[in-house]
């Protein structure tokens, strides 16, 4: 395929600087030039050349391309499901071009044959960067080490055995110590699986109501306080993703403070969605950790504000109608979730006015950059042209059936939204475009 | 009984059309008329038999299907009897020797046997919710009862309680039912719980710990740790069976500590109303959770006339939902 050349023009830019914060970097809209899949100039007035492809950005804001720390990809055994393909395309769609994803595919990403199977895939259908994380141990069991350094070193960006967490502390401390070989990091889905038995939904009335088995937050902040005295004992840098509980985030927050490597993600899901949104039975509400209390999603948006929290990760978990449209208890866990967080986070966060645009832009940006230990997010001459192109004045309604995943729950469907991802480029190429959206410029 | 009485005169029928609701799925949203309209006409099934109001001629013979994942012997016998007497077509789809085996889903059995034309479909099922995924399928075609699912609801049962109690009372204002036992597995308790709370009865719950829900009293319930507090000064106490694996997954720590602190006997009774009534949901485990004495005690026990009140009621639900939708 022939390199395109491109000239965007009247562009707003916001990008990191050196130290991740996020600023205006353009006192005046600019124009960007885009070769070989670098970008080659930026400035004021910008003359095209013949060959190349202009684009009025008139209006729209231009930002480093957006980085997901917790996606579920599915393909090989569960290809029906997502693949590569399909999941990066839905992906671009929500403006994001690196994607990290976890290592609970069928069969489990725990071995190097496993792991250069999914490079090959990713190189093959992918459009963005994908990360593959590999497994903790082997078949997830929480018993044997992977070869831990031999995955490193071939393209692991890092470890955790996700939805099936380390039960056993003897193991998780051999994991964060022999890591230290490999310089990558733990992502734990912090759960501890005694407490949350057979629960579905977050103990609460809501839960009561409905009849369903529920979990405490506490299976939750159990787990968390054990793995940070692990990780005191033993050091390293601990990743817990997605945390949904109030008590987990004091926990973190006086790890940190004490000087702990430890980084934190949260879902938008969990920041706009409570237990007592579920609506009963609707399959599209299970998600694991489930949706909690108000007051555990007051603690999460403060700890935003505060900056406990470095990133915020979709955990998308596609499942199709065969999975999810069964009873609550017996259906698989998980919802899409790259084409509506940036909207519900501009909204939640940046409307309501609890933080600015520069640091929501963070959060999608050079948070989670640092820790993946990746620097070339910036939107400035000589770097990747990775880029998410949104418009902050759409207002627009989430149609799940428009999809480009293969799968369909989500319980955003329906939602009016605000602020739209409009144009996504990956190295240069336009791997989304939305052609309502720029129709107008 | 006089109450009863009265409303069985015909013109009470004709006086409290039915809501139209399609479905019986839960007991959170039904109202006193609607319960009223049943009742009345299971109460002239219960005097007289299905001659008492004989189906109309054009839905004799309509096909009801029993579908049932887990297994039930009263529910569904009586269901499948109150069909029978009104002369309808009942058959029993019984999950394990039925392509549910193979995997079929909810949806695709109900889909099916809707496309054969069934008017009702009962089902009963180990997970709540199953029976929403069936309205969502085939709820515009079918009428769907709900037989009892997961821990969330089994309106008939609760219904059946219900009438039963009012039999004892002009009505349930003020009154104080107790119901002992496993609550959080429960659906006999959710249903009742909200019933009761519509008429305007207190609910007292007792049970170990590790058995009773967080928050119930949120949701406007007592909750007590000891029978004891539960039974004083009750009106009606209400006993639910112990399902004997709870010991096996270690929420109890032996039947013998069960019975020590909450089976129900003549000694724990003494504490409620002299007029005390007590209900069972059935099947029951008898010196478990109620003594064997109790349990056929004529001026206490209440269990077959739930029984025999049931069985009159699914007769009044299956010709209502045939006629009145």
């Amino acid at each position: 395929m022939k390199e395109k050349k491109l000239l965007l023009k009247n562009a707003t830019i916001y990008s990191p600087d050196k130290n991740g914060t996020v600023q205006k970097s353009t006192t005046k809209p600019s124009d960007i030039r885009i070769e070989n899949g670098i970008i080659s100039d930026i400035n004021e007035n910008l003359s095209a050349s013949k060959e190349e492809e202009i684009i009025d950005l008139k209006g729209l804001t231009v930002l480093p391309g957006f980085i997901d720390l917790h996606a579920h990809l599915r393909d090989f055994d569960q290809e029906d499901i997502e693949d590569f393909g399909t999941g990066a395309r839905t992906a671009a769609a929500g403006g994001f071009t690196t994607v990290v994803a976890m290592a609970n595919t069928s069969p489990v990403r725990d071995n190097i044959n496993a792991l250069k199977d999914t490079l090959e895939r990713i190189r093959q259908v992918s459009c963005i960067d994908i990360l593959p994380v590999a497994a903790v141990t082997k078949g997830l069991a929480g018993e044997e080490l992977t070869n831990m350094v031999e995955l490193a070193e071939n393209g692991a960006i890092a470890f955790s055995d996700d939805g099936v967490p380390i039960m056993n502390m003897g193991v998780f401390r051999r994991a964060l110590s022999y890591l230290a070989l490999t310089k990558k990091f733990i992502i734990s889905h912090a759960d501890d699986k005694h407490l949350t038995g057979r629960g579905v939904m977050n103990e609460s009335p809501q839960a009561t109501r409905l009849g369903l088995p529920c979990t405490p937050s506490a299976s939750e902040a159990v787990a968390v306080a054990r793995e940070i005295e692990v990780l005191r004992l033993q050091g390293g840098h601990l990743h817990f993703t997605h945390i949904s509980a109030a008590p987990s985030i004091a926990l973190i927050k006086k790890g940190r403070k004490e000087g702990l490597h430890i980084t934190t993600d949260v879902t938008p899901h969990h920041l706009t969605l409570k237990d007592e949104d579920v609506v009963p039975y609707d399959a599209n509400f299970k998600m694991n950790p489930p949706l909690r209390s108000t007051r555990d999603q007051e603690t999460l948006l403060e700890a935003i504000v505060d900056g406990t929290i470095d990133a915020i990760a979709t955990d998308h978990a596609p499942w199709t109608a065969l999975y999810k449209i069964r009873p609550f208890e017996e259906c698989s866990v998980g919802i899409i979730g790259f084409e509506t967080a940036f909207a519900l986070m501009y909204e939640r966060l940046v409307l309501s006015k609890l933080i600015s645009f520069e640091r929501l832009i963070e959060l999608f940006t050079s948070g989670p950059a640092k820790i993946l230990n990746i620097d070339d997010k910036q939107v400035a001459i000589g770097k990747p042209a990775n880029l998410a192109i949104v418009d902050l004045d759409a207002k627009w309604t989430y149609d799940v059936n428009k999809s480009s995943s293969k799968s369909r729950n989500s319980p955003f469907h329906g939602r009016k939204l605000f602020g739209r991802n409009v144009m996504t480029i990956f190295k240069g190429q336009i791997v989304f475009q939305n052609s309502d959206d720029l129709a107008k410029v | 009984m006089k109450a009863a009485a009265n409303l069985s005169e015909d013109k009470s029928t004709s006086k409290l059309p039915w809501s139209g609701r399609r479905h019986i799925i839960d007991t959170k949203d039904v109202t006193w008329s609607e319960l009223e309209f049943l009742f009345a006409i299971a109460q002239r099934y219960k005097k007289a038999g299905p001659e008492a109001l004989p189906l109309p001629q054009q839905f004799v013979g309509k096909g009801v299907a029993n579908v049932f994942y887990e297994s039930s012997t009263r529910t569904r016998s009586s269901f499948e009897f109150a069909g029978k007497v009104l002369r309808l077509n009942v058959v029993n789809i019984d999950s394990k020797v039925s392509s549910v085996n193979k995997g079929e889903s909810v949806e695709d059995t109900g889909r099916n046997l809707a496309a054969m034309g069934f008017k009702i479909i009962i089902q009963r099922h180990s997970a709540a919710g199953a029976c929403d995924l069936l309205v969502n399928a085939i709820g515009d075609k079918t009428c769907i009862i709900n037989a009892g699912e997961g821990a969330s609801a089994h309106p008939t049962q609760a219904m059946l309680d219900i009438m039963t109690m009012l039999t004892y009372r002009k009505d349930l204002k003020g009154a104080k039912v107790a119901i002992i036992g496993d609550i959080n597995h429960s659906r006999v308790a959710r249903s009742n719980l909200w019933l009761l709370k519509m008429l305007g009865a207190e609910v007292h719950f007792a049970g170990p710990p590790t058995l009773m829900p967080s928050f119930l009293p949120s949701l406007g319930a007592h909750v007590h740790m000891r029978p004891e507090e539960a039974i004083r000064d009750a009106d009606f106490v209400m006993v639910l069976r112990l399902q004997l694996e709870r010991q096996q997954s270690g929420l109890i720590p032996s039947i013998e500590e069960y019975q020590r602190v909450f089976r129900i006997n003549h000694e724990r009774l003494k504490l409620a109303k002299p007029e005390v009534k007590v209900l069972h949901p059935q099947p029951m485990n008898r010196d478990i959770e109620i003594t064997y004495n109790l349990a056929d005690d004529p001026q206490y026990s209440l269990m077959d006339e739930q029984v025999s009140n049931g069985f009159a009621l699914r007769m009044a639900i299956l010709h209502t939902l045939l006629t009145q939708i």
